[in-house]
């Protein structure tokens, strides 16, 4: 391993996205060292050569290319984000072969399918759409992945039903389901322990819980432990870690090393019971100024006085003269406030993606239109290659698709070339 | 098919024509680039091929610099300047992946190339030699230049407008009004705008000035569908040009057809006969009083068979392009 690459990934940490399979070490270091150039040609060159990999492929496993692309994006991106263009990848090839049976329960298809759920807001709906579609239901990896969504969401009896679901579809590797399994029903059963403890700690009174921000250890020769009875969650915290408890009761100071500076007791230093002075009167108010006795406001009223001299008690309500402040936003602003700049310029860019439109409409919308155009409803139809276009993170035109037909036409070309020279040379030597 | 006011030239290309252009100066000289790696100068008005050069790998464009060069860049990556009275080669220098167009900019002196290495270079046409490399976000597919500003087309629905004086920064980042992918962009010859064209049959008339009072005035519209038996086809817009005295444009789709129309009234002007195959380029020449069509399979549909390619000289009337 490079010893510079060490240092970038020393310094980068925070950069890399974890990946549920990790990381292979060189290809990182890699990653790392190419960015150091900027978002360079080189990745751009791999990733153009992807691109074109994706739409030239004439062999009869698709899929091969993009799940490579897919992981190569993964590695060679490790910051993730939108310049990967992985939640783009991975809608495209999870929406591509959506209707291939072949690859419904192809391992490789469900890992994506799993990746595209996670990178999506809504995940357990993708899951569910999967077990409607037939993705994966043979597959243990898909049980495991939507049965940690509903744990994480704290639906624990859930995410054991999701389990039963996958027993009861046979889902391999077995074993694994099963491991899993195992492991949601310790987690489980831990948390009920522990939600039991903290319900029996309810029940005593708050005043009785000592804070420590330390273990308590004996002091000099003597051996003996803290003389003191914990309860409830006292006795957890013992074993280290960070726990939220409740308002800390502030006691003797001498039982934690560290000190806590603590206003309302700052002058009583020593071991002793925080002293409460009782007020004994209030404190008094000095020099205080306009006072005034309180009195009901609303009866009292301003004298006015009328133009012929005398005073009348309520003058009837007059228009305003002035124009009442109104919210800008109440009205359109009749012109621009201040100078558009043109790069925050919202005119300019007419077309924003909707936020209603998630990931799962789309797909769902597609499989809709297939229907549809099977069906022969679709009012519309595009004369060009629509699919060799949009296929990928990046788009291709017509030029270019017949740009890499050259190009390959051109490689075989120098390829027979070559083998004819070859031929001819090795007949000379003979 | 071709009337007395149309004549096909003779001795065109052998392969898919990438482009059309005519000559700044006079309306005699056509250049035209092909997909069977040369390009050629054509005396109009003698129907003759005047001249021929090669290049590497099929040209993508090709561009006057005077009445007397020509500049052109294809898939070999190369970007070469040819003098039309010597027939002497230049290769003023390369990108890093296929060239896709060559604009020349008269008001800054410039050439301008744009290719799917992701930048806009810039060549200094008298030296002859670079002036600049501009990285751009995407792949560029179309540029055209509007005065001393310069409009980029990229992948990804991306339009950035840049000042050829001060190429420091992108003036204005811009997305293609449309929803799917652009295939040409020309500007304006009065230097207000532009005209953009997707693959899926719809144009859009666009302005620079980012005030909201002009962006009202921007609008786009369908064209370029034929219906049959009740499906609407919609072709891609591969070609747009426009007319430099009545501020007219034309467009050329794969559907074979070519519409000019008005963008001040929002009217279609006149729509020629169809085509054999898709329209690939356009090109009006300097005083407006003649179209180049280039008719050529565009690889839309991929490598199926399809029939020969052709360019048209068409004669046009003020009837057909001005205002009404």
């Amino acid at each position: 391993m490079a010893e510079g690459g060490d240092v970038e990934w020393e310094l980068s940490k925070e950069n890399i996205q974890p990946l549920r399979r990790g990381r292979d070490i060189s290809a990182l270091h890699q990653a790392l060292s190419l960015q150091q150039d900027g978002f360079s040609s080189t990745i751009n060159q791999q990733r153009q050569a992807f691109e074109s990999e994706l739409r030239m492929y004439d062999g009869d496993d698709p899929l091969d290319v993009w799940d490579r692309y897919i992981k190569w994006t993964e590695q060679t991106i490790p910051q993730g984000g939108k310049e990967s263009n992985l939640s783009t990848l991975l809608e495209q090839v999870v929406t591509r072969f959506t209707d291939e049976k072949k690859y419904h329960n192809d391992p490789r298809y469900v890992d994506l399918c799993i990746k595209f759920a996670e990178n999506c807001p809504e995940p357990l709906d993708i899951y569910r759409y999967m077990q409607a579609q037939g993705i994966g239901v043979t597959q243990a990896s898909l049980y495991i992945a939507w049965s940690e969504e509903y744990e994480n969401q704290g639906n624990c009896r859930k995410a054991d039903l999701v389990y039963q679901e996958g027993f009861k579809k046979c889902a391999e590797p077995h074993d694994k389901l099963l491991q899993f399994h195992k492991a949601l029903q310790a987690r489980v059963s831990r948390q009920v322990m522990m939600d039991v403890e903290e319900d029996d700690s309810d029940d005593e009174p708050k005043q009785k819980e000592r804070i420590s921000l330390a273990d308590l250890r004996h002091r000099g020769k003597k051996k003996a432990i803290a003389p003191i009875i914990r309860t409830g969650p006292a006795i957890r915290s013992i074993s280290g870690g960070l726990q939220p408890r409740s308002a800390p009761v502030l006691g003797n100071a001498t039982n934690s090393r560290l000190v806590v500076f603590d206003e309302n007791k700052a002058e009583s230093a020593g071991p002793s019971e925080p002293i409460f002075e009782s007020w004994s009167a209030p404190p008094t108010a000095r020099a205080k100024e306009n006072e005034r006795r309180p009195e009901k406001w609303c009866d009292v009223k301003m004298p006015q006085k009328s133009k012929f001299g005398h005073t009348v008690m309520a003058p009837p309500p007059v228009k305003p003269t002035f124009q009442p402040f109104v919210e800008e936003s109440d009205q359109p602003p009749t012109m621009t406030p201040c100078k558009i700049n043109p790069a925050v310029n919202t005119v300019l860019s007419t077309r924003k993606l909707c936020r209603e439109e998630t990931p799962l409409k789309r797909l769902q919308e597609h499989n809709q239109q297939q229907k549809e155009a099977e069906s022969g409803k679709l009012q519309e139809q595009s004369m060009y290659c629509k699919e060799l276009l949009l296929s990928g993170a990046t788009e291709f035109c017509f030029e270019e698709l017949r740009a890499e037909r050259f190009f390959k036409r051109m490689a075989q070309e120098s390829q027979e070339v070559r083998g004819h020279e070859g031929q001819a040379s090795t007949s000379d030597a003979n | 098919m071709t009337g007395s006011n149309e004549y096909k030239l003779n001795q065109g290309p052998e392969d898919s024509i990438s482009a059309v252009k005519f000559s700044p100066s006079t309306a005699q000289f056509l250049l035209v680039s092909s997909w069977d790696c040369t390009v050629r100068l054509f005396d109009v008005g003698g129907n003759t091929m005047r001249m021929k050069y090669q290049h590497t790998a099929p040209v993508l464009d090709c561009a006057f610099y005077d009445p007397t060069h020509s500049w052109s860049g294809g898939l070999d990556a190369q970007l070469k300047t040819h003098d039309l009275n010597t027939d002497q080669d230049t290769i003023v220098g390369t990108h890093d992946a296929p060239i896709r167009c060559v604009e020349y900019c008269p008001e800054v002196n410039v050439m301008v190339t744009g290719s799917w290495d992701r930048s806009v270079r810039l060549w200094d046409p008298r030296t002859p030699c670079n002036a600049g490399t501009f990285t751009q976000p995407e792949k560029v597919y179309t540029l055209s230049v509007a005065g001393d500003r310069l409009i980029v087309g990229t992948a990804g629905r991306r339009v950035l407008v840049w000042d050829l004086r001060n190429m420091g920064y992108v003036q204005q980042r811009r997305e293609s009004s449309l929803k799917y992918q652009t295939r040409s962009i020309r500007a304006f010859p009065n230097k207000q705008g532009y005209v953009l064209s997707s693959i899926e049959g719809r144009v859009a008339v666009e302005y620079l000035d980012p005030s909201q009072e002009v962006q009202k005035k921007k609008y786009a519209f369908k064209c370029h569908r034929l219906k049959e038996e009740g499906i609407e086809h919609v072709y891609p817009v591969n070609a747009i040009s426009f007319h430099s005295v009545h501020n007219t444009f034309a467009t050329g789709g794969s559907d074979g057809f070519v519409n000019i129309w008005d963008p001040f009234n929002k009217k279609r002007l006149c729509q020629f006969h169809r085509y054999p195959t898709s329209i690939a380029s356009l090109a009006f020449n300097n005083d407006g009083t003649m179209l180049a069509i280039a008719s050529s399979y565009t690889y839309e549909k991929g490598d199926i068979s399809h029939p020969e390619g052709a360019i048209f000289i068409r004669q046009v009337t003020d009837a057909e392009t001005k205002p009404k």
